[in-house]
């Protein structure tokens, strides 16, 4: 059985699709990308999986995780599988964070919430998992405050958060792009070193096809609100069967050829 | 467009229905009451509803839906006039501290919280100490108090605006602070006035009401809804409707005026907001 | 003989902080150290650098915007002052990331095109040259009516273009053109500012993280880290040979794609 069968996922806002009828599944210990442009529906995929839709949005479909059926379940159901069974990194650290509280309390929050620790005990594996993710001066990071760290260090932070109770799925969507190229590197590496670690599942979502090449086994293409094309990298890489596969990839290799000098341009 | 922004947004149905019941009454004030609200009629003393008197009569007979009618004028008077002093000393003054530079915005946004301090109340009983309590002096008080009010929200968003990316465009377009603020930030705070505006009325009408009642207000004989309810005070449970009438007009302004507010956010957020991927 | 349009003499700014990070008082923060760049007419300049490099800060100080804390910047042999040329819009324009954002959105396309125009009294029928600039950027008239929330991101940024050209201006600085905007338009825009830009002999600066960005449109390169250039060049030297650390950190940190068969 399958860790995440997402089966005729359809996500309307009124009349207006933005999901249409997709279905993928996620063995355990998998990776899959959600590939695609603005407002082919990949976000709100994720979003979906969380159970963090807009009250205004109707879903309809299913979405099995665990073997436990997703859609129409109450959120305080689903807010016990939300940062325990799965973890999301967001795009933007920086306002995915509380800027209120401090670093240590963040990390150590859902392992209060779901494991019932106390805040030192929290705070004590805190000091771990920045350790893991490869923070510097960890005793530092825990009492500073979001604004006081990078965008880099936000973002190991976020991941720190994600996988603060061993997650069997993680939801990482658009988690570099927001920044630097040399940090995006870095954080990339993260992601995959620790998925591989705790054999979690990865869900990635993203618009840059170099990257989920380099982070995933199986991509989805999406496009408005469908998938156009579900295989292997190596499938979609070597023969995109769906035009609009084709014309991503012809875009990507484009761009790097004219960075390598093979460009038609120069 | 108005009937497009009606559709569905009972906030806004509601509350302009409301409204508008209250100018009716202000325009009928003109036109005829049942009778002159001053008229004194002893045999009316605290009659209740009846054909004579729709709504009763208070203690020395004079009809009360006559008094709810002229009673209109002051409370719209009065709003509409402290409404815009409000805005006008409020906008300016949020729109001034939001281009001003660095050294001088310090002193400035001390100086409105500073105003934000003194409430209408207060500000009312100062200058009816100095002027004599009267409409006028109800107004200012009021005024001044809100505008404090609205220069701190004016400020804010007006900053929001300012540091936006379409503002720098212009000045690398080549246009002056006055056209900045004329093309750009004026248009982009209609929302947020609006929405204050809003606001600054139902807080007047309550404030006029509340200043009446302390008898900082409108001096009698001429009607007013909140010195209606001062003077109904201790016949309360001899007849409660004394009290009663004036309370319902005056709940009917202060909320039909707040749904318009409501309504009008309703109406420009959705079109502000879009929903991307 | 190439004339020299803008040049940058021992440029620096320091910004004061409020209060350090560590709260330990008043910390500086040096933006920009000691720059010399030069731009000839006709260039195609790419500046590289990440967020902290001083990209943002440059590109203010070459509009006229902002105040250098010392040296100077010289267009045509002129010192710029901040805020006492106004003549200096009509020359140097700009394209900015967001064109979400940059485009007000309370105006009509129109009106977002006239105000350059107005602005810097230029002597024009104003209408026409809207027209004739719309159509250079591959826009139709019927454009002129509409709100930028009813376009498409590629559309906007056309409209931004569109916009930077209409005073027609000397130098076109384009900053992070095309990062905002989904990755089968870029190739689109980039393609319509290296053509107007040539064909109207306009000197182009591309800011860019995005080295293909760079090496599609610029010919010669700059590489910006912590305010201070740290290489320099032909683009197609830095790029094949990078001898500074930080470009080859740049450069090796690019996600390939797999090879085809």
């Amino acid at each position: 059985m399958s860790l995440l069968e997402v089966n005729n996922l359809t996500i309307a806002f009124g009349n207006k699709k933005v999901v249409d009828s997709i279905s993928f599944s996620l063995d355990k210990g998998a990776r899959i990308g959600l590939i695609g442009e603005s407002g082919s529906g990949k976000s709100m995929t994720s979003l979906a999986i969380m159970g963090l839709l807009p009250d205004t949005a109707t879903v309809s479909g299913s979405i099995t995780f665990e073997g436990q059926e997703l859609i129409g379940l109450s959120d305080r159901d689903h807010s016990r599988l939300r940062g325990n069974r799965i973890g999301m990194v967001f795009q933007e650290p920086l306002t995915a964070l509380n800027p209120l509280m401090r670093i240590g309390k963040q990390i150590a929050g859902p392992l209060m919430i779901h494991k019932g620790q106390s805040l030192k005990a929290g705070l004590e594996n805190a000091l771990e998992l920045c350790i893991k993710v490869g923070l510097p001066d960890p005793d530092r990071i825990l009492r500073a405050y979001p604004h006081q760290l990078s965008g880099g260090q936000r973002q190991r932070i976020g991941l720190a958060i994600a996988l603060a109770c061993d997650p069997a799925l993680l939801i990482a969507d658009e988690p570099t792009t927001a920044l630097d190229v040399t940090v995006q590197q870095e954080v990339l590496n993260l992601i995959n070193t620790l998925v591989q670690e705790e054999r979690s599942s990865l869900v990635f979502v993203t618009h840059d096809l170099p990257v989920v090449a380099a982070m995933t086994e199986n991509v989805a293409v999406m496009q408005l609100g469908k998938i156009v094309e579900n295989a292997s990298v190596a499938t979609l890489f070597h023969a995109p069967a769906h035009e609009y596969s084709r014309r991503l990839i012809s875009a990507a290799r484009s761009a790097e050829d004219s960075f390598s000098g093979k460009g038609a341009h120069q | 467009m108005i009937r497009k922004a009606m559709k569905g947004n009972v906030s806004l149905i509601a509350g302009s229905i409301m409204v508008s019941i209250t100018f009716a009454l202000l325009i009928l004030s003109f036109i005829w009451t049942p009778y002159d609200p001053l008229a004194v009629n002893a045999d009316d003393s605290f009659a209740g509803i009846s054909m004579r008197h729709i709504l009763g009569a208070d203690k020395i007979g004079r009809d009360i839906l006559s008094q709810i009618i002229v009673g209109s004028r002051v409370t719209l008077f009065v709003a509409a006039l402290a409404v815009t002093i409000a805005m006008t000393l409020g906008v300016s003054a949020g729109i001034i501290i939001a281009i001003a530079s660095r050294k001088y915005q310090s002193p400035m946004i001390y100086a409105v919280n500073i105003a934000l301090a003194f409430p209408a109340a207060l500000l009312a009983i100062i200058l009816a100490a100095i002027y004599g309590a009267s409409t006028i002096t109800a107004v200012a008080a009021i005024g001044l108090a809100t505008a404090a009010a609205v220069a701190q929200v004016t400020r804010r968003t007006a900053h929001g605006i300012l540091a936006s990316d379409y503002v720098l465009a212009a000045h690398a377009s080549g246009a002056s602070t006055w056209r900045i603020i004329r093309k750009h930030v004026m248009p982009n705070l209609r929302a947020s006035l609006l929405i204050q505006a809003s606001a600054v009325v139902s807080v007047s009408v309550l404030a006029e009401s509340s200043l009446s009642y302390l008898g900082l207000g409108t001096p009698p004989p001429a009607p007013s809804w909140g010195r209606m309810l001062a003077g109904s005070q201790q016949y309360l449970f001899v007849n409660p409707l004394l009290a009663i009438w004036p309370g319902i007009a005056i709940v009917i302004v202060v909320l039909g005026f707040n749904l318009v507010g409501d309504g009008v956010r309703e109406v420009f957020d959705p079109t502000l907001r879009r929903i991307d991927s | 003989m190439s004339q020299l349009v803008l040049e940058t003499k021992d440029l620096s700014r320091t910004y004061k902080l409020a209060k350090g990070a560590s709260g330990s008082g008043k910390a500086l923060r040096h933006a920009l150290i000691d720059l010399n760049i030069s731009v000839n007419a006709g260039d195609r300049l790419g500046i590289v650098g990440e967020s902290g490099s001083g990209k943002t800060t440059l590109v203010r100080l070459l509009l006229g915007l902002d105040t250098p804390t010392s040296g100077s910047v010289e267009f045509k042999g002129q010192t710029l002052v901040a805020g006492k040329m106004p003549w200096l819009r009509k020359e140097v324009q700009i394209v900015f990331q967001d064109p979400r954002s940059s485009l007000d959105p309370r105006m009509k396309i129109s009106e977002i095109i006239r105000e350059p125009l107005v602005c810097l009294g230029i002597n024009e029928d104003h209408d026409a040259r809207i027209n004739e600039v719309l159509q250079s950027v591959g826009l139709e008239q019927a454009m002129r009516e509409r709100y930028p929330h009813e376009l498409s991101g590629g559309q906007r940024q056309r409209v931004a273009i569109a916009r930077a050209l209409a005073p027609r201006p000397t130098v076109l600085i384009a900053d992070e053109p095309v990062s905002a905007l989904d990755v089968l338009v870029r190739d689109q825009i980039l393609e319509l500012i290296a053509e107007l830009t040539k064909n109207l002999g306009i000197t182009l600066i591309l800011v860019s993280h995005d080295l293909s960005v760079i090496a599609r449109l610029c010919d010669r390169v700059i590489v910006m880290k912590d305010g201070v250039v740290v290489e320099s060049g032909n683009t197609r030297q830095v790029f094949d040979n990078p001898t500074h650390a930080f470009t080859r950190a740049l450069i090796a940190a690019i996600p390939r794609l797999p090879q085809s068969l």
